[in-house]
């Protein structure tokens, strides 16, 4: 019997002296595994987040408000973080809505264009961000390929989202769509067709049965596909970088340029702790909603 | 995936039918036709607005591009960093991911919380708080910032992906093995590891191309000295220079995603993937 077997039966099956040596090393094991990605989180994430925090509470060694009085005092970083919050919201929303209707579709279609949806839906994953940037200033921009297609059948009334927010949600939905549909393709998967036949039986509409048979058993993941949706989107730079306008900036830009091109540290780090605080109850909702479904996960897989 | 059939009557199914068809060409022109047009682009030697297609194709600015300095030094270097990512990744996070499907212990699950935690947090305002520690130990505009960078939200990958990969394994296999006298390295390299093999794979490809084509990390850490190949396309795009510059170092970068998503594509119908990228 191995270590890993005694530590999973982990009953008090295996008495006295040998068994405790046993669990103990098994313990170790685990420890000395588990040990440098958890050091990782600790050392490049939990650190550098907690002294942001706290740091930016201090002003030359003595507990201070000035930075967020700087920061709130400042007509441009309210705005800035309005614009952010709005953005991230309405990218979120039309995520939720584009990613609802290309899920349903591939869960309960069988046509043959099933495969080519899936397929594309979910390409770009597969493009980096820059890449995807690039690719809709050629498309949507001033001189892009639809304004130029749209004057060839006289249409000339057309307006770029091409550094307007506009773009900027644009590419964030565009980049972020794949996460959202394979995350409620995971929920929809655990609909039962019996549930909807029967509803169906009973003479129940589509409408019916999405918003009473699956919407409700769906809930969670549709949850946790927005939480995801915003703390990636209100976490990205380089989509809104080259897409967005350039006032009112993404958060993301804005501490950038304080960081790099302004050389102001503080006020950077004063930014991120807004946005962290700005994201802790969503970041809240989707950590315990993971943690639930990881655990639920981990118990079947026994 | 599996799409179970619905039993419907026959109406329902020109109405999928057309549905589909709706979707599908949204889809095209959203997705599809964006990166379509940048591969015209980037083998259009000439293409003036009010022609809907490339007046001239030719390859004259991949010579150009692949000519200058700025692509030729930081191509080498973005393949270095890139492999030291995802091989250290790999080291870390490959043996918790294990831990963490295979091992009953202690405080699992407070670790499972910490990992999924470490997501929660929104991705650039955390590049900044390291970025200011690492400009207080001075080092800004170095590779290793650049890479410890890229590294922390490599796991992402590297620990869900496996880790589902692990649970997935067919434990009677390794208890037969190990019935008839296998040794635990050899239930691990014989058994365990093939079945686990394309999943970790598909991760250990996401971790090169997400650390290849990384902006922001590299960014704020890496510059002015460390300029990986994204970073010279960030400046080709906004200082709007030579379109076709953009177009064919995005149709260049993107070779390997294309391999990667031939590859991925059996990984799509596998719940491991969807189990690692949504968990």
């Amino acid at each position: 019997m191995t270590a890993a077997a005694l530590a999973d039966s982990g009953t008090p099956g295996a008495s006295g002296a040998r068994g405790v040596r046993a669990r103990r090393r098994a313990l170790l094991r685990a420890a000395l595994l588990v040990a440098p990605a958890l050091a990782m989180v600790a050392i490049f994430i939990v650190v550098p987040a907690v002294m942001s925090m706290g740091g930016t509470f201090f002003v030359g060694g003595k507990p201070s408000l000035a930075n967020y009085q700087d920061f709130f005092g400042n007509p441009q970083s309210v705005q800035n973080l309005r614009f952010t919050v709005g953005v991230t919201l309405i990218s979120v929303g039309i995520l939720l809505v584009a990613g609802l209707t290309i899920a349903l579709y591939l869960r309960f279609s069988h046509t043959r264009l099933v495969g080519a949806i899936q397929i594309l839906a979910l390409f770009p994953l597969f493009v980096p961000s820059i890449v995807a940037s690039f690719a809709l200033i050629r498309f949507l921009g001033p001189a892009g390929w639809v304004p130029t297609l749209l004057r060839l059948v006289g249409i000339t009334a057309y307006q770029t989202p091409y550094l307007h927010a506009s773009g900027a949600v644009i590419g964030l939905v565009w980049q972020e769509l794949p996460m959202t549909v394979l995350m409620l393709m995971a929920g929809l998967a655990q609909v039962s067709n019996r549930s909807i036949e029967a509803a169906r039986d009973c003479g129940a509409g589509s409408t019916t049965i999405f918003v009473h048979i699956v919407l409700p058993q769906i809930f969670r993941s549709v949850v946790v596909a927005g939480c995801i949706g915003f703390l990636d989107i209100i976490g990205s730079f380089t989509v809104p970088y080259i897409l967005g306008p350039a006032a009112p900036q993404m958060m993301s830009i804005y501490m950038q340029r304080s960081f790099s091109e302004l050389h102001r540290a503080a006020a950077s780090e004063t930014q991120a702790t807004v946005t962290f605080l700005v994201c802790i109850l969503v970041g809240a909702i989707y950590t315990a909603f993971v943690f639930r479904d990881s655990v639920d996960n981990a118990e079947l897989a026994k | 995936m599996s799409i179970a059939p619905l039993a419907g009557p026959l109406p329902r199914a020109s109405r999928d039918a057309l549905g589909g068809a709706v979707l599908l060409v949204a889809l095209i022109l959203f997705i599809a036709a964006p990166l379509v047009g940048v591969l015209l682009w980037a083998f259009a030697e000439q293409w003036r607005p009010p022609a809907a297609l490339p007046t001239q194709w030719g390859f004259k600015y991949w010579y150009m591009l692949l000519a200058r300095a700025d692509v030729q030094q930081s191509f080498p270097l973005s393949l270095t960093l890139a492999s030291i990512v995802t091989a250290l990744s790999a080291v870390i996070c490959l043996p918790a991911a294990y831990a963490l499907a295979r091992l009953d212990f202690p405080g699992r699950r407070l670790i499972l919380l910490s990992f999924i935690t470490a997501h929660a947090f929104p991705r650039f305002p955390l590049y900044v708080s390291i970025a200011v520690i690492f400009l207080s130990l001075g080092l800004i505009g170095t590779a290793p910032a650049v890479v410890a960078v890229q590294l922390v939200f490599s796991m992402l990958y590297m620990i869900w992906i496996p880790t589902a990969a692990f649970r997935g394994v067919d434990r009677r296999l390794e208890e037969a093995a190990r019935d008839v006298g296998a040794s635990h390295l050899t239930v691990l390299v014989r058994i365990t590891l093939p079945q686990v093999a394309p999943a970790i794979g598909a991760a250990l490809l996401l971790t090169f191309m997400n650390a290849f084509y990384e902006v922001e990390g590299a960014l704020l850490v890496g510059i002015p000295d460390i300029r990986t190949l994204p970073i010279v396309m960030l400046s080709l795009i906004t200082g709007q220079m030579i379109v076709q510059y953009g177009a064919v170092l995005s149709a260049m970068l993107w070779v390997p995603s294309l391999i990667l998503l031939i590859f991925a594509r059996r990984m799509f119908d596998s719940r491991t993937f969807a189990a690692g990228v949504t968990t």
